[in-house]
């Protein structure tokens, strides 16, 4: 048994060829909800007018920072093109640590979103939800 | 094999472990880490930025609840699983009692399926503990705020704990299969010391592993990659694969660890 489990994995993994399951597609699909959902409740912890996900329209195009390969767990990039609630353009950026699991933590780049906490309309101190971030996709 | 005798072999096992002190310090240990991690978050300013929900802990006691599954997924349930599996059939070799129970009205089988029942049965317990008591700590210190997901909707702490239960019922067949695996190195090693450690060093190494971007066939053929499959439970819509996946790899361990180690055990010459 103690030396089945090693050469079976051993066997596996030296005939395994096939790409890694973290692709742009999957993080992409992933990442656009989440961000257009913690869009929607920051905006109601901020106590501001209720958007939709459709107003927010968001679009994103994530790519590994490694330029070697493709896919695959580390660092990414995703650059998101959304409306914001008063349906101005906007452009932000933001760098994810994937794991192979497929979860995600999002940081934004630059203070464009603001800081680690927002004043909501009643004077109360929020977190900010699109500072940093969680998310996970399925990688089966 | 006579059910009634594996039943009584198991109450005698349960005796024995409810007078052990390993048993009782795991337990309490168990029901009150929690309760001590609530308190601290709540005192102090930072959070576990670097757990999944770690940033959620002051907003709703039930990101506690998953920041403690998290943590304890590293080495706290490994240790949780082999503390009695990798024990039960050794300490019999280190007391040298194996011809007392052997020659005794009991067959192999009947001690091997009553000892298999008392290891699975405190597994089952102390995650059970340690689950109900991190829940508890949550409410009662931190609150019942909504639940930011991991697809970035607000769940409802009603919803949230339905989720979360079923979270920390997913961890159950790989602390199964780290349980059957410490049975094995028990019988195989007749050493607790073996029988204890090794399954925590190989749950540590297998989890360092799949921090690696190595082949993802490898990674899902790992037992501790079952720990983290409740994150589907948490993203909205839901996904199951991985609680799936970690059944069937789980089931893999659990019945061939204990197949061999009802091998080993049945051709064992204690007579000698």
């Amino acid at each position: 048994m103690r030396c089945a489990f090693p050469a079976i994995i051993i066997a596996v993994s030296v005939s395994s060829c096939g790409r890694s399951a973290i692709t742009a597609d999957r993080i992409e699909r992933a990442f656009e909800p989440t961000f257009a959902n913690l869009v929607q409740v920051q905006v109601s912890w901020l106590r501001v007018p209720p958007v939709t996900a459709s107003d927010l329209d968001v679009t994103a195009s994530c790519r590994r920072t490694a330029a070697d390969v493709e896919a695959g767990a580390g660092e990414w990039v995703c650059k998101v093109r959304w409306f914001g609630p008063d349906r101005q353009p906007l452009r932000d950026t933001f760098d994810l640590i994937v794991t192979p699991d497929g979860c995600y933590t999002a940081t934004a780049e630059g203070e464009q979103l603001g800081g680690v906490t927002l004043r909501s309309r009643d004077g109360r101190d929020v977190r900010n939800l699109l500072h940093t971030f969680e998310g996970c996709f399925d990688t089966i | 094999m006579n059910l009634q005798r594996a039943v009584a072999v198991a109450s005698v096992e349960c005796s024995k472990l409810s007078a052990q002190v390993k048993t009782r310090v795991a337990l309490v240990a168990g029901a009150a880490g929690p309760f001590v991690f609530a308190l601290a978050m709540r005192v102090q300013s930072s959070v576990p930025e670097d757990t999944l929900f770690g940033r959620s802990v002051k907003e709703s006691g039930l990101a506690l609840s998953l920041v403690v599954l998290g943590f304890s997924a590293l080495w706290v349930l490994p240790v949780l699983a082999s503390i009695v599996g990798g024990d039960v059939f050794a300490a019999e070799d280190r007391y040298g009692t194996w011809k007392t129970i052997l020659t005794r009205s009991c067959r192999r089988s009947e001690v091997f399926a009553g000892k298999i029942a008392t290891a699975f049965g405190f597994a089952l317990l102390a995650t059970a503990v340690l689950a109900v008591s991190s829940v508890a700590a949550g409410l009662l210190v931190i609150g019942s705020g909504p639940l930011v997901g991991l697809s970035g909707t607000l769940i409802p702490s009603s919803h949230a704990l339905s989720r979360v239960a079923l979270a920390w019922i997913s961890v159950l067949p790989p602390v199964f299969g780290m349980t059957a695996v410490a049975v094995l190195l028990s019988v195989a090693t007749r050493s607790s010391a073996a029988g204890i450690g090794l399954p925590v060093v190989m749950a540590l190494t297998m989890q360092l592993y799949a921090l690696v971007d190595g082949p993802e066939v490898v990674r899902r053929l790992l037992i501790t990659s079952g720990f983290n499959a409740w994150h589907g439970l948490l993203a909205e819509p839901s996904y199951h694969g991985p609680l799936t996946h970690s059944a069937v790899v789980a089931s893999v361990y659990v019945l061939s660890s204990l197949a061999i180690a009802y091998w080993l055990l049945r051709r064992r010459d204690v007579a000698a």
